[in-house]
């Protein structure tokens, strides 16, 4: 939980990510100032409902902005040098547009709520999303707000309707498995003239399990293990690879047949239920046949989802877990989430 | 039409309309603007709009290097320079138009919004007219709402959408711009501008080429508006003085020429009679000249100028006027001035004015000796001499015409012998070559006279097309006397001030037809609100600035008490701004403000409220851990009633606004009790 969590950033348009924060390579201003963002997040309170007020909407000019400054300058300077009443009169209702633009970009993101709806579990490595929603009591639309994981710069745009809400969705890809705080998150606007960036960041409390990446191309899953204390022992360990399922004959009972497999394949599958009542699979973190613990935990994770599919029992043993062979979704999340947090 | 536009892709349609902004903002300069120039940026906004439409790739960079090199070459074709003025108009149009070919990134967006405000000035230069200004305003208005639907990312919404965020911050943005404009300091230009900057500007000239006033006589634009203090005087002393030319080369009339050593002799003015106050509006000429009614004797009341009368009777500024300015005066019509005796310096003085260059008008000189040979005239005195030549030009068949096209070598021996007609300055000219040939002193005063009073708010306007050129004689025990010899030859220029009409366009004509006052009326509608244009918004000047501080209590008003003032009210704005955000932030709907002050009475109480609870939870919740009683009953009640107020339909807002005031009431009465 205390570890930092290592999203990967994508190609990052403001500020280095967190996750490449630590290291030394980065050259000394990057890491001062990541080391700044670092210990400004650490100060955000964690809340999966966040009210936008003057204290967490940040403003500053962006290089359009600038460029507006300086243009508001030269019409000045030439409504000065030519004497142009009329000059003035462009100079200064520019000015106070742009002023008025200032305020508008900041009311846009003042007074939002962002609500971050429980995140699924997802597989480390694969792109998923973060559902948010956004809330806004006022009785005009705010426009043009982009929402994305802090540093990633994937961003998601969106309209908030008057007195309505919307929801949207950010794209992230976790790195490691766990349970991870999500990430922080960051919404910003430029609406209306793009002279000033209004920005956010927000960190939400609630967490996201991350599970193992299922390894690609797994070995088929391995042979079953004799029940314990049963008498076939020996000769089970012979059959060699476990072997729950067969075709369908005829004549098998209904409640053999693999019905999630006839809706997949259209074949008609039968779970074979002597080699069943011999044999139960047992994943086991020390038969994965593979150094290193995450190697495993991968093919691990791909084993439990094949057995899922084809709706065998199976059990899972891990280094100081173990769940007993039984088969439904509810047990597939235990397995994931137990790979998760191992 | 609309449907079509409606119809094309998003990208297609915000450029077409961006395109059209430009083509507005480029569009008032087109008469200023070198004809290839006009040309090009009307073809490449085109085919701009044609590449959008199609869905073709913008032309490569080769194709847009070529074109910028070639207009860069115009360029210094047409304006003989990249710099100043005239070539900077050029090159702004130029590479604004050529921009809008190249739109890769966001940034190249921003740079044409950007080059686009500063075209929009650019047509400052040339006009700063109110017609001027609500263009400008619309393609303001323009250029924001494009600036706006750019940053509309999601969807395709309707341009109104955007054009309504932009007129509110338009409208929003007006008084920070009022402000700025009342109080930012106006100072003196930070650098010489280049030369040209004035060349768009006409008026009367420092020399009379015979045939310059002629080109002023069609252009209407105003001059100078008059407000008299009381009744005016007769329009036939409406002369405006303004340069006085004494020194005639052949072709062109100068002024008179100040030689080392000699002292400028006094303009001896003596005014007569009660004068005539009236506050004069100038439009900037671009010279130091301050046009005044015959004669003044006190220097016009302009603050912020040194002022100096010529021994002519001009009054001049210490520098060119650049910008309109007003001024008072008060005038004598009725005045002598200059030596009344030929004697000592006076006497050398006067022999300039009879010198007439050898070799021109020869005759004009035989006609004079004409008239000297007649016994009546052989030693007739200067009036009886001007009489005699006025009496000529009333019945010789002279013309008053607008055309009197190009004089050759002997401009006066045409006017007199050939073509019998002219313009005053034609008439005045060969006048005083006539009166010099008879051995008078006479010179040529120009300025302007006559002009006409609009109906709706009585100012007199004086237009360039009242530019005129008059005499002045010598006359021996009087001085320099005023002489117009155009009232001879056409008496209604002088007289009733009909000016000779220039044709006019088919809707005048139609609207003339119509109603022959409705063109006059409208005329002088539009003639007033352009006078108040001028008056509020471009005459406002440093010393309009100080007379508002003056007026505001500051004694010694300087510019450093307008940033003061400047600075005051942006710390009165950000004051008034922090304190609606404080009540911004507080509850300010009066049903929650007080449900929350009797949620805070129970918590004070003992009850364990939580922050959200509504009424009926919290009358529950005073019900489980407050004693029962008929003070916890009347709690309950009113929590009830309170719940009733915010749901039951009410039947009018004013009613439920009574019911809320009244729970608020009862609320005081209630006894809350204390833990």
């Amino acid at each position: 939980m205390s570890a930092a969590p290592g999203w990967s950033a994508g190609p990052s348009s403001e500020g280095p990510s967190p996750a490449g924060a630590g290291s030394s390579t980065v050259a000394r201003p990057g890491r001062l100032r990541a080391r700044f963002q670092r210990w400004f997040q650490s100060r955000l309170p964690l809340s999966d409902t966040i009210t936008l007020t003057q204290r967490n909407v940040y403003i500053l000019p962006s290089r359009p902005g600038l460029m507006l400054g300086a243009t508001l300058l030269v019409l000045l300077v030439a409504s000065i040098n030519y004497q142009l009443n009329l000059g003035y009169l462009l100079t200064f209702l520019l000015a106070g547009s742009g002023v008025v633009a200032m305020h508008v970009c900041h009311g846009t993101l003042r007074g939002l709520r962002m609500h971050l709806l429980m995140p699924e579990p997802t597989y480390a490595r694969a792109t998923t999303t973060l559902e948010i929603q956004l809330t806004n009591e006022r009785r005009t639309a705010r426009r043009s707000i982009a929402v994305s994981v802090l540093g990633t710069g994937h961003w998601t745009w969106t309209d908030v309707p008057a007195q309505g809400n919307t929801r949207l969705q950010v794209a992230f890809q976790p790195g490691q498995r766990g349970r991870h705080p999500v990430p922080a998150l960051t919404a910003e606007t430029r609406y209306p003239l793009g002279t000033f960036r209004v920005w956010t960041v927000w960190r939400p409390a609630a967490t996201v399990v991350v599970y193992p990446a299922p390894e690609a191309r797994p070995p088929a899953l391995p042979p079953g293990e004799p029940r314990a204390g049963g008498a076939h022992a020996a000769s089970a360990q012979s059959t060699g690879e476990f072997d729950g399922v067969r075709a369908y004959r005829r004549g098998d009972p209904r409640k053999l047949v693999l019905w999630k497999k006839l809706a997949k394949a259209d074949e008609l599958i039968s779970r074979d239920s002597q080699q069943a009542q011999r044999h139960e699979l047992w994943l086991d973190f020390d038969q994965a046949g593979l150094p290193g613990k995450e190697a495993r935990l991968s093919r691990l994770c791909a084993w439990v989802l094949a057995a899922d599919r084809l709706g065998v029992d199976y059990g899972l043993r891990l280094p100081g877990v173990q769940l007993k062979p039984t088969s439904g979704a509810a047990h597939r999340l235990a397995c994931l989430e137990a790979l998760a947090l191992c | 039409m609309l449907n079509r536009l409606n119809a094309l892709p998003r990208d297609a349609r915000d450029t077409l309309f961006l395109l059209a902004v430009i083509a507005w903002i480029v569009m008032p300069q087109v008469n200023h603007l070198p004809i290839w120039c006009t040309a090009l940026a009307a073809a490449v906004l085109a085919w701009r709009g044609w590449l959008a439409v199609a869905g073709r790739p913008l032309p490569s960079l080769g194709w847009r290097l070529a074109l910028l090199a070639v207009t860069l070459g115009a360029t210094l074709w047409s304006h003989r320079t990249l710099l100043g003025r005239d070539a900077g108009v050029t090159l702004i149009v130029v590479l604004l138009t050529l921009k809008t070919l190249e739109l890769r990134a966001r940034r190249d967006a921003f740079v044409i919004f950007f080059l686009g405000f500063f075209t929009m000035l650019t047509n400052f230069f040339f006009s700063q007219s109110l017609l001027t200004a609500a263009a400008m305003l619309v393609a303001l208005l323009g250029l924001l709402t494009a600036l706006v639907n750019a940053h509309l990312v999601v969807g395709r919404p309707p341009l109104t959408t955007a054009l309504k965020t932009a007129s509110w911050m338009a409208l929003l943005g007006a008084p920070i711009m009022a402000v700025l404009f009342v109080l930012f300091p106006r100072i003196a230009p930070l650098w010489g501008i280049p030369s040209d900057a004035m060349s768009g500007r006409s008026g009367l000239s420092a020399t009379m080429q015979v045939g310059h006033i002629a080109s002023l006589a069609l252009d209407g634009s105003v001059a100078m508006r008059i407000k008299f203090d009381g009744a005016p005087p007769p329009q036939s002393v409406l002369y405006f003085r303004g340069p006085v030319l004494s020194r005639f080369d052949g072709r062109e009339w100068l002024p008179p020429a100040v030689r080392p050593g000699q002292r400028e002799l006094p303009a001896n003015l003596n005014v007569l009679g009660p004068p005539v106050n009236y506050e004069v509006t100038l439009e900037p000429s671009n010279r130091p000249w301050l046009f005044v009614l015959d004669a003044t004797a006190q220097p016009p009341r302009l603050p912020g100028f040194e002022l100096r009368q010529t021994p002519h009777l001009q009054w001049l500024t210490n520098r060119p006027l650049t910008d309109i300015v007003r001024y008072g005066a008060s005038s004598h019509p009725d005045f002598r001035y200059g030596p009344t005796r030929a004697s000592g310096a006076a006497l050398i003085a006067l022999r300039d004015d009879v010198a007439l260059p050898a070799g021109y008008n020869p005759r004009t000189i035989e006609l004079a000796a004409e008239l000297r040979r007649d016994p009546a005239l052989a030693a007739a005195p200067a009036p009886v001499l001007v009489q005699a030549v006025l009496q000529r030009l009333r019945t010789g068949g002279y013309r008053y015409t607008l055309d009197p096209g190009v004089s050759g070598q002997h401009s006066a021996d045409e006017f007199w012998f050939d073509r019998r007609e002219g313009f005053c300055e034609h008439i005045a000219s060969a006048f005083v070559i006539l009166m010099r040939a008879l051995d008078v002193p006479a010179r040529v005063v120009t300025g302007y006279q006559g002009g006409e009073v609009n109906s709706v708010d009585g100012f007199w306007t004086l237009r360039q097309s009242d530019a005129h050129a008059w005499a002045e004689v010598w006359v021996d025990g009087t001085g320099w006397t005023r002489v117009d010899p155009t009232g001879a030859v056409s008496p209604g220029r002088i007289g009733t001030f009909q000016r000779l009409q220039a044709p006019q366009g088919v809707i005048a004509t139609a609207l003339v037809t119509l109603s022959p006052d409705l063109l006059a009326r409208l005329r002088a509608s539009w003639e007033a609100v352009n006078n108040s244009w001028n008056q509020w918004v471009l005459n406002y000047t440093q010393s309009k600035q100080l007379n508002l501080l003056k007026n505001l209590g500051f004694e010694t008003p300087s510019w450093e008490d307008l940033a003061r003032l400047l600075m005051g009210i942006v710390v009165l704005a950000s004051l008034v701004g922090a304190a609606w955000t404080l009540w911004e932030r507080t509850q300010h709907d009066p049903w929650l403000r007080l449900l929350a002050r009797a949620r805070r009475k129970l918590a004070a109480a003992g009850v364990a409220v939580p922050a959200q609870a509504p009424p009926r939870e919290l009358a529950r919740l005073a019900g489980q851990s407050l004693e029962p009683g008929p003070q916890t009953l009347a709690l309950q009640h009113w929590l009830l009633q309170l719940e009733q107020q915010r749901y039951a339909p009410a039947a009018a807002k004013a009613a439920a606004r009574q019911r809320l005031a009244a729970l608020r009431r009862e609320f005081r009465q209630l006894a809350w009790p204390h833990s």
